[in-house]
């Protein structure tokens, strides 16, 4: 009994000192976790001013006196500019961005207020960086480099610049991502500017991650990407990765991107292996012994099943690099070492002389409408209705495997040619010439099959559309003889800013459209006054949606401008070259900011351009002529009389003729 | 119950005394402060509205009274601006004065015990320090909606260069320039704290950087517009903006009395180089020669033959003008004096 209720008095003691506790248990824990809130962060700006002022000695201030003041429209920043201190005697790296004017005088400011000249030792082309060699100083602080197998997506980034007065200035940030921009550069949500391009980002203890650059994963030149600034889009070329180079860089020797000299077949690298179909003549490939066929399957010991794998084992590497390569070649492994180089000769596309039938259905091989005159095929004895089987021993099924198959021969002498004639089976042998600019006079004009009836073919005539989310109005022209047997040309017309007449464009066209088997697409600007670069994609979504729609002519798109209209036209063909096969420009010329790429054996691309006399731009539209023709672009120059619109009967049917002939072989 | 009372020591002892108040809002989580902060920043809505010019910005309350403090700009060039607070009360703002050189302005509203900040000079605000700013940026707040918070830190403290459109601000002052994304539209006359919630400057309007025409998110410390504040409140008359010209002196130095010819200006950036150096003249025995190319006037870049005549046009004949020039590798520093 007494012992019962010493229980009981125990029990009720303990149940009032359990509250207590758990009561003060609560108090110290909401507390302490309030405390170790705030420690954290105080602890964090702490760690990131030490950071700062720990790397302040190997940032430098960069200006630059003299120089270009435009390049292209856009106005180059005047300001200072920020440089990495990457040796004792005075290596400093910096951004291209902030060199791209070409300066005649380049100063150095030092943490400590001094001041020295510098000289552009070599530039980097393939990761937008300088060199930069500083007089007259010793025994600077340099900085510390991070190993790229130590840097963690998620950690603390700082990116420090010094352009303003007085200290570097910092923004803080994580680190994003790793490998990007082709395995060259480090990613991180720091805000990267023109105020910090060419100054460090470092870890929380102030070590360096990499050089600050403007970068855009498919943007070349020197200011491509700085239209992301403080975007939380911001990229760093790893330190160590300058590091490595710095020995031969310091030489001066520029540094370029390093290629191959190969096209890969199809067009999705992210699903497809890297089958080679073209070894471009003269290229380190092709020097290697890599041919048309062989599925490469690695490099420098790092397998590739897929080509975006190739692009990324590449993108990294310098022209002058040697890769080991493996590939398959009929199930036999051959291993070659390629020495990658920063320029190919670009490749000219090459011509046998034929147009082919598309009025009939798919089947063996391809049947020749018209032989052009004085070409290989007329010397070798092609007549219209030859059937084309096989071209340098590959078959040939339609205009696509053709130009496939000119392109991936070896040698352009001594091509052998299979054809049926009747029931005949010839063989001739001719060489490749190239592609020709003149366009053909075509008699008779396309022959046309009595097409058989098709019921429930989709909506023709004038075919309004609409991309979701987007402003822009847009309406197709579908010939009324459309019939989903056959496959349609588009023309895709980007009208001038300003006037604009829906029905005397659709009276233009549609009698065309209906003769020679094509597709009118007219997208709309959102602005009825200017064309907006950014509607390129819109443009791109409108053809992808005629293109599931409609049976198109792959070998047949056609963007077709008229002044702005036209600088759109060359913006989207030379962005797009797995979709645009063709430019008509009228009166516009390549827009100035504008590098064409590499003509690709397999993306053919050619170019109908106009001057005339009471034109502005003809100086202009001549010299992007011959800058095309030296990348070798199949280029068609035509004259107009000077006229007050878009362009005379005459000039226009010249056109229509161009565009009947694109799917050349 | 020896052993519990045990557990209560240990757990009094486990417990910093001084945690039991630390409810105060200068040392809790970016949550409290964030709280704290909130009642003391307003929405202001006045004219505008028209293409490009938003109709509202935003403002912080400086005195239990309804002293708001805002920046001087075309919102406030109606009379019926509205100030919002954080609980939705909406009142009329009278404007009690400004400071054009600043850009700022004091509204007052008729209200009373009102949660406000304390201006007092701040030190201590160093580079990478966190930072808060409180605005109605993109005007995304309305009524009891609370000011949007931005986190970031002090990117760097320095003079500010900003340009607005084409125009060179009239502020030249000391700014703390953040790297967070908070001078946008609607965002000027909002408030920047520390992370402990105290009041450190103001965030300015939209400008772009002079140097590199990137935009700009920068604020005014505290301490430059205390006293302009308190000047406005007690009823002072600030005084009228001087024109900029007016202060270049009447004569000031010119190329040809120092004696130095420059290279012909063919371009907009001609980059100073000197052609030749008159005999005997200042710039002649002051050792400048042909081809140095003129780098610095004082502490300011000199990009081209512009910048350097209109940079002598500012210093009076009775002083001395140093140049920082670069002879082939060499940088030397030249001090050019009238006799």
């Amino acid at each position: 009994m007494h012992l019962s209720r010493t229980k009981k008095i125990k029990r009720k003691w303990s149940f009032t000192s359990v509250s207590i506790v758990l009561l003060l248990l609560t108090v110290f824990a909401a507390t302490s976790r309030l405390l170790a809130e705030q420690s954290l962060q105080k602890a964090e700006e702490l760690a990131v001013q030490r950071a700062v002022s720990g790397i302040a000695p190997a940032v430098v201030k960069i200006e630059t006196f003299g120089g270009r003041e435009r390049v292209g429209r856009f106005l180059v920043g005047t300001g200072p500019t920020t440089g990495c201190v990457v040796s004792p005697e005075g290596y400093v790296v910096s951004s291209s961005f902030n060199f791209i004017q070409h300066p005649s005088s380049i100063l150095v400011t030092f943490s400590n207020g001094q001041r020295a000249p510098a000289k552009i030792v070599a530039r980097d082309h393939s990761r937008m960086l300088v060199l930069l060699k500083v007089s007259n100083v010793e025994s600077l602080v340099t900085a510390e480099s991070v190993p790229r197998s130590d840097m963690q997506v998620g950690q603390w980034t700082i990116a420090v610049g010094r352009t303003y007065d007085g200290q570097p200035s910092c923004s803080v940030g994580i680190l994003s991502a790793v490998n990007r921009i082709w395995s060259k550069a480090i990613q991180t949500d720091a805000k990267v500017s023109p105020s910090n391009y060419g100054g460090p980002i470092v870890d929380i203890r102030g070590k360096v991650l990499g050089v600050l650059v403007p970068l855009s994963p498919g943007g070349r030149g020197g200011i491509a990407g700085s239209q992301w600034y403080d975007s939380g889009i911001g990229f760093a070329i790893p330190l160590a990765d300058i590091l490595e180079r710095l020995g031969e860089w310091k030489n001066g020797q520029d540094l370029h991107p390093g290629i191959m000299g190969i096209s890969l077949q199809g067009n999705d690298m992210y699903t497809l292996p890297a089958t080679v179909a073209v070894s471009l003549p003269n290229s380190p490939a092709r020097a290697a012994g890599i041919k048309a066929g062989d599925q490469i399957v690695e490099v420098d010991g790092v397998p590739i099943e897929r080509q975006v794998q190739l692009k990324h084992a590449l993108g990294p590497r310098y022209a002058g690099d040697a890769v080991r390569v493996v590939a398959l070649r009929n199930e036999q492994r051959i291993e070659a070492t390629v020495t990658l180089t920063d320029a190919v000769a670009p490749f000219e596309h090459p011509f046998f002389g034929v147009l082919p039938r598309r009025d009939l259905p798919d089947d063996e091989g391809i049947v020749v409408r018209y032989v052009y005159p004085d070409s290989p095929a007329q010397r070798a004895g092609i007549k219209i209705d030859d059937r084309l089987l096989n071209i340098a021993g590959s078959p040939i099924q339609d205009t696509t495997s053709a130009w496939a198959a000119l392109a991936a021969v070896e040698s352009r002498a001594n091509v052998h040619v299979a054809l049926r004639r009747g029931e005949a089976i010839h063989e001739v042998t001719t060489s490749l010439i190239t592609l020709p600019q003149e366009i053909p006079v075509l008699d008779p004009p396309l022959p046309h099959q009595a097409l058989p009836d098709s019921n429930g073919h989709p909506a023709v005539g004038i075919v309004n559309m609409k991309i979701p989310e987007l402003p822009n109005e847009c309406f197709a022209y579908v010939p009324k003889n459309y019939h989903p047997s056959m496959r349609y040309g588009l023309v895709v017309w980007l009208h001038k800013p300003g006037d604009f007449d829906q029905d005397q464009t659709v009276q233009r066209w549609k009698l065309h459209c209906e003769q020679d088997h094509i597709i009118l697409l007219v997208p709309k600007s959102s602005d009825p006054s200017r064309w907006q670069p950014t509607e390129i994609d819109f443009v791109r979504k409108t053809i992808d949606q005629v293109a599931s729609n409609y049976r198109i002519d792959r070998t047949r798109v056609v963007v077709h401008g008229y002044q702005a209209g036209g600088t759109l036209a060359y913006m989207l063909a030379f962005s797009h070259l797995d979709m645009v096969r063709a430019v008509a420009a009228v009166d516009a010329a390549l827009p100035r900011l504008l590098r064409p790429p590499a003509t690709d054996p397999l993306l053919r691309l050619s170019i109908f351009m106009t001057t005339s006399q009471d034109s502005k731009l003809t100086e202009r539209i001549k010299s992007s002529a011959s800058q095309l023709r030296e990348l070798k672009y199949p280029v068609t120059l035509h004259h107009q009389s000077p006229t007050a619109g878009y362009w005379d009967q005459q000039s226009f049917d010249t056109m229509l003729r161009w565009i009947d002939a694109l799917d050349r072989i | 119950m020896k052993f519990t009372i045990g557990i209560i020591a240990f757990a009094l002892f486990l417990t910093p005394g001084r945690s039991f108040a630390a409810t105060s809002p200068d040392t809790s989580s970016f949550a409290a402060v964030v709280r704290d902060v909130q009642p003391k920043v307003v929405k202001v809505f006045g004219a505008g509205g028209l293409r490009g010019l938003e109709s509202y910005q935003s403002g912080f309350l400086i005195s239990a009274e309804g002293h708001v403090l805002t920046v001087w700009s075309y919102v406030l060039d109606t009379e019926f601006v509205s100030v919002v607070l954080d609980d939705g009360r909406r009142f009329q703002g009278k404007l009690v004065g400004a400071d054009p050189r600043l850009e700022i302005a004091i509204l007052k509203i008729d209200s009373d015990a009102l949660p406000h900040f304390v201006l007092e000079p701040t030190a201590g605000i160093s580079i990478g320090a966190r930072i808060l700013a409180f605005s109605n940026l993109f005007g995304v707040a309305h009524g009891d909606e609370q000011a949007s918070v931005l986190h970031g830190n002090v990117a760097a403290h320095t003079r500010l260069a900003a340009r607005r459109g084409a125009y060179q601000t009239r502020y030249h002052g000391p700014v703390y320039v953040l790297d967070a994304m908070t001078n946008n539209p609607g965002a000027a006359g909002g408030a920047l704290t520390d992370q402990h919630g105290k009041l450190i400057g103001i965030l300015g309007k939209e400008l772009r950087n002079a140097h590199n025409h990137t935009w700009l998110n920068y604020a005014i410390p505290t301490s430059e517009f205390t006293k302009s504040t308190s000047d406005i409140l007690s009823g002072r008359n600030l005084p009228r903006l001087a024109d900029e010209n007016m202060k270049l002196p009447a004569a000031p130095h010119t190329l040809a009395r120092l004696g130095v010819i420059l290279v012909p200006e063919v371009l907009d950036k001609t980059p100073p180089y000197i052609e030749r150096v008159v005999a005997d003249s200042v710039a002649d025995r002051a050792g400048l020669r042909p081809d140095d190319l003129i780098l610095f006037v004082g502490d300011r870049g000199i990009p081209s033959i512009a910048a350097l005549v209109s940079e002598l046009r500012r210093i009076d004949r009775l002083d001395e003008v140093k140049l920082l020039v670069i002879r082939a590798e060499d940088l030397m520093e030249v001090i050019l004096r009238l006799e």
